[in-house]
């Protein structure tokens, strides 16, 4: 049994059969790569090249369209700067999609590698409890969570956090169960190296760039959870700026004023198609393959 | 065979203890005591200790634990508090309507993801392929609660094509015809996901299985390529099957957003709704459907699984 | 399962190989001149460089050669298995047919009907979703050498005892994974021999299998040599596969032909520098010298160009001729020729 949620299935993460390693990072990864740091620059500098404040509205100018003087990116139902809240509302977005993935590697690594190197009965305890986790539906788990903890985007990196925790773990798992088969390892017990010390220099190190890989195809689904939360009311509450906040807003006004409804969307698109470009391309450059089955 | 069942069902018994333990912690850990919400806030510390004592809130956790278990094997769910109805009928009303929901767009998404997976495999290193492949990964990257509303403006505003909320028109509705037409738009936001899931997972399990030894030898037998074609197909089942089935539990429990923006009265729905509403009966029996729909459909797929490929029975 | 039965009948079966029946007429298959050029990445591979062989009908040839030599490329350009990712020259003649200057749709109806292969690993060469026996009567349906599906059922069954199989009713209902490798060769080497071929092409068919099922199996391919009067081209690095197997030896090179001709002769005398090597570098219980020569150096990468003798670079007796020219294959004994003329300098008629 695995999981539901889009790039939550992996079951393994192994040197595929016939795809020749990459000897550089392919061109879409590249222009990802630019393209996100592009948006971690904006993002940054946020507060410095914003034309306005992100709360400060004019109801004299209300749902201004796409292109109006002063406003670029129009205002919204309140006559806030639309461009202003997307590059605000950057932060906790990005936040939020980054941090569960973060929380979720280091957990699921510690996992992982608890579940292969530790006595069969902790192998086993360890991925039935997973197993556990996995039979939830992914989101309708989040929102289950993020509600029993109450919103906020610190509950909403949580719920998320946990729901990610799973898939990392298991991959961390079998990789590290094919590296504690292969030669070296015998070599290393042999050689009397104790368990926490063959984890952390020989298991983790050859188990990391396949986490790796995978932890960065999971920040573009985060994203779009973490965006989805605060969209439900359960991440980032209103006013403040949030890309998944800014969609809810913008609901209101599909009728009257559909394109604003474009700019949160098309932000939370490329960053998470962004993340998922990356990450076909480091999987090809560093030749691991997270198996789908 | 039904010893393959039967070891399979058994197995999937700790795991949904599991999940009613999780599902039990969590709705403990909402902050408030749900006593004084149901009775409001002008009920007296009399009336609210009497309700305390008759819903067994006084006992032990583990008491209360396997008294909720019993409970719902009994299938007594409790009462919504919202409602003032069973919740049994709550929760099976909407989670019928999410069925018809994930049937939908689960068809959508196999159909959908097995022909974009299958152009990019076959096409390689054509124009048909690199799109296909972009196709898929657009499609896996969206969030359901943009495209949906994307759809709406696209689709459904201004051209009056397609309706935007809801299962039924309100006049001359409830056919069939009526329901499908309400599917459209929804069916196609949830299947855009898992469809791209499926068109990557097919791409590449078709070039593997196209790669193994077996297919050059079926050509060394003189097949021709479109038979070997078929035999190769024949060989991804095994992984679509299993994929797929992840994909309809995803759908399952997973169109939240979908039933959010669509107002489709499923189960996430009702879940989502409840929690505003502090309805925890509602809540827990929710997500104890959906984890319980989703271990079935495992074992379902298991099963299936295993009468394809002769070497997992073994 | 691992069968203890693997040989039923085919293990009384003594093969008279060595010196075999005389074959008839023409040759059943006639390679001529042929290459085998990849592109990879730009660049031009020629993995075959010009190779002639011929086989009579009831006939064995055992392509010998080390890893890379290219001999696989040799069995499978034969087959035209490359498609377009490979160009080809020369000519592979059958019966009457040259393979090279066939349609697709025509090559399909040779193989598997008069040309058949053997593959190398049974393991991976069987469908692992279909049942075997299914996989063998497809062959003969897809040929139309029996009527109909009955037929074809009963022909399947038959077959699979022909190779040896003790229950074929059971074997045949059987998937690939439920067989020992042995068992699961014979059943290819059954699919191979469905349509009664008039040439069996096998690709290492025993590097997979034991020690003692290999020779199971060499053992049923002269079986079915004699009963069926195949002609066999069977390629091999292992120099006692060759002496156990061949009526002739051909020895491959880096892409080429270095020396061809009777078995015995080219095992037990041989005439080019590097079969020399070849043979000395192996282990014999006959052999009175304690330790192997290996062979100095590394055969070239497919894909180098160069324009005299291949085994130059490697061999003692170079001069500076071989580095220049080409040396062409020509007799040096009854049936034997040699690419080396500086080892065989006077020319036998
Ligand atoms: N499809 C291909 N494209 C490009 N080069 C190829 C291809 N197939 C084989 N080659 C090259 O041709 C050469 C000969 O390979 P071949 O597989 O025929 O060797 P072999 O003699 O069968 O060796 P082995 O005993 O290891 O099977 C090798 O150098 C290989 O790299
Ligand atoms: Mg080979």
């Amino acid at each position: 049994m695995t999981t539901q949620a889009p790039a939550l299935a992996p079951a393994a993460v192994s040197r595929p059969r016939t795809a020749r390693r990459a000897r550089r990072l392919p061109a879409p990864a590249l222009v990802s790569a630019v393209v996100l740091a592009a948006v971690a620059a904006l993002t940054l500098l946020a507060p410095l090249i914003s034309p306005y404040g992100p709360l400060e509205g004019d109801l004299a100018a209300r749902l201004q369209p796409i292109g109006s003087p002063g406003h670029l990116l129009g205002t919204d139902g309140q006559g806030r700067d639309v461009l202003t809240r997307l590059l605000h509302g950057a932060r906790p977005s990005l936040l939020a999609g980054l941090l569960p993935v973060v929380f979720a590697a280091a957990v699921g690594i510690v996992l992982g590698l608890v579940a292969a190197l530790g006595h069969p009965r902790v192998h086993t305890l360890v991925m039935r409890s997973l197993d556990v986790l996995y039979a939830f539906p992914a989101v309708l788990l989040a929102i289950a969570i993020a509600a029993a903890l109450g919103s906020g985007i610190s509950n909403a990196i949580i719920a998320l956090a946990v729901i990610l925790v799973p898939p990392v773990a298991r991959v961390t798992e079998s990789e590290a169960m094919r590296i504690k088969s292969a030669d070296f390892m015998a070599a290393a017990q042999v050689s009397g190296a104790g368990r926490v010390s063959i984890a952390l220099r020989q298991v983790l190190p050859n188990v990391a760039p396949g986490v790796v890989v995978y932890a960065t195809a999971l920040v573009g689904l985060s994203i779009v959870y973490a965006a989805g939360l605060s969209y439900l009311g359960l991440g980032v509450s209103p006013p403040t700026a949030e890309w998944g906040v800014m969609v809810s807003e913008m609901q209101q006004y599909l009728f009257t004023a559909p394109s604003l409804l474009l700019v949160p969307a098309v932000a939370i698109l490329v960053v998470s198609v962004a993340f998922n470009v990356l990450g076909d391309g480091l999987r090809d450059f560093f030749n691991v393959r997270t198996d789908a089955s | 065979m039904t010893k393959f069942l039967v070891r399979r069902l058994l197995l999937s018994v700790p795991i949904l203890l599991g999940v009613s333990l999780v599902v039990f912690i969590t709705i403990k850990i909402i902050p408030g005591d749900p006593v004084a919400s149901m009775l409001g806030p002008t009920s007296t510390p009399e009336a609210r200790e009497a309700l305390t004592a008759r819903l067994g809130l006084d006992q032990p956790l583990p008491v209360q634990y396997l008294s909720w278990l019993a409970a719902m094997f009994q299938g007594d769910l409790g009462q919504s508090i919202a409602q003032q109805r069973p919740v049994l009928g709550l929760v099976a009303d909407a989670f019928v309507n999410t069925l018809w929901l994930t049937a939908f767009s689960a068809v959508l998404a196999v159909v959908l993801g097995l022909v974009l997976g299958a152009v990019a495999a076959l096409r390689r290193g054509r124009v048909a392929a690199t799109v296909s492949n972009a196709l898929a990964l657009f499609s896996i990257s969206t969030p359901q609660y943009t495209i949906g509303l994307l759809l709406i403006i696209v689709l459904a505003n201004g051209t009056g094509w397609f309706p935007v909320s809801g299962m039924y028109s309100a006049i001359g509705g409830g056919t069939w015809g009526d329901l499908l037409w309400h599917l459209v738009l929804p069916g196609i936001t949830a299947a855009l996901v898992p469809a791209g899931i499926i068109a990557r997972m097919f791409r590449s399990t078709v070039l593997d299985v196209m790669s193994m030894d077996f297919i050059d030898s079926y050509r060394a037998r003189g097949l021709s390529e479109r038979r070997i074609l078929w035999h190769a197909f024949h060989n991804t089942t095994p992984t679509l099957l299993t994929v797929a089935g992840l994909q309809v539990g995803y759908l399952l429990g997973g169109v939240v957003f979908v039933e959010t923006v669509f107002s489709w009265p499923g189960l996430g729905q009702l879940v989502f709704d409840s929690i505003s509403k502090r309805d925890l009966a509602v809540i827990q029996s929710g997500v104890m459907v959906a984890a319980f729909a989703f271990v079935l459909i495992n074992v379902v797929v298991d099963l299936l699984h295993s009468l394809i490929d002769p070497r997992v029975r073994a | 399962m691992t069968s203890p039965t693997e040989t039923p009948e085919t293990s009384g079966a003594a093969p008279s190989r060595p010196g075999a029946p005389a074959p008839t007429a023409g040759p059943a298959l006639e390679v001529t001149g042929l290459t085998t050029t990849f592109s990879r990445g730009g660049r031009q591979v020629l993995a075959v460089r010009g190779v002639d062989v011929s086989v009579g009908a009831g006939e064995s040839l055992v392509l010998l050669g080390e890893s890379g030599s290219g001999k696989s490329v040799t069995i499978r350009s034969i087959l035209r298995l490359y498609g377009s990712s490979a160009r080809h020259t020369g000519s592979v003649v059958l019966g009457d047919q040259d393979l090279m200057r066939l349609d697709a749709a025509a090559v399909r109806a040779v193989r598997g009907r008069t040309l058949a292969m053997v593959p190398q690993d049974p393991n991976g060469s069987l469908d692992p979703l279909r049942p075997v026996g299914r996989q063998l009567e497809q062959v003969l349906r897809l040929h139309g050498v029996v009527a109909d599906r009955k037929a074809a059922r009963a022909r399947a069954l038959e077959l699979l005892a022909l190779v040896g199989i003790p229950s074929p009713p059971r074997v045949a209902a059987s998937h690939p994974h439920e067989l020992s490798g042995g068992m699961r060769q014979r059943v290819a080497i059954a699919i191979a021999v469905a349509c009664d071929p008039a040439v069996l092409l096998a690709d290492e068919p025993t590097t997979a299998l034991d020690v003692t099922v290999q020779s199971q199996i060499l053992d049923l391919f002269g079986d079915l040599q004699e009963r069926l009067g195949t002609a066999l081209l069977l390629v091999t690095h292992d120099v006692s596969v060759a002496a156990d197997v061949a009526d002739r030896v051909a020895v491959m090179y880096a892409g080429s032909i270095v020396e061809e001709g009777p078995a015995r002769e080219v095992l037990e005398n041989p005439r080019h520098p590097y079969t020399q090597a070849l043979l000395d570098a192996i282990p014999r219980p006959t052999s009175e010298r304690g330790h192997l020569k290996a062979i100095p150096g590394s055969p070239p990468v497919a894909g180098t160009d160069f324009h005299g003798c291949s085994f130059a670079d490697r061999c003692a007796l170079a001069q500076e001729s071989c580095r220049t020219q080409p040396p062409a294959l020509l007799p040096v004994a009854d049936g034997h020729r040699a690419a080396c003329p500086v080892a065989n300098p006077v020319v036998a008629a």
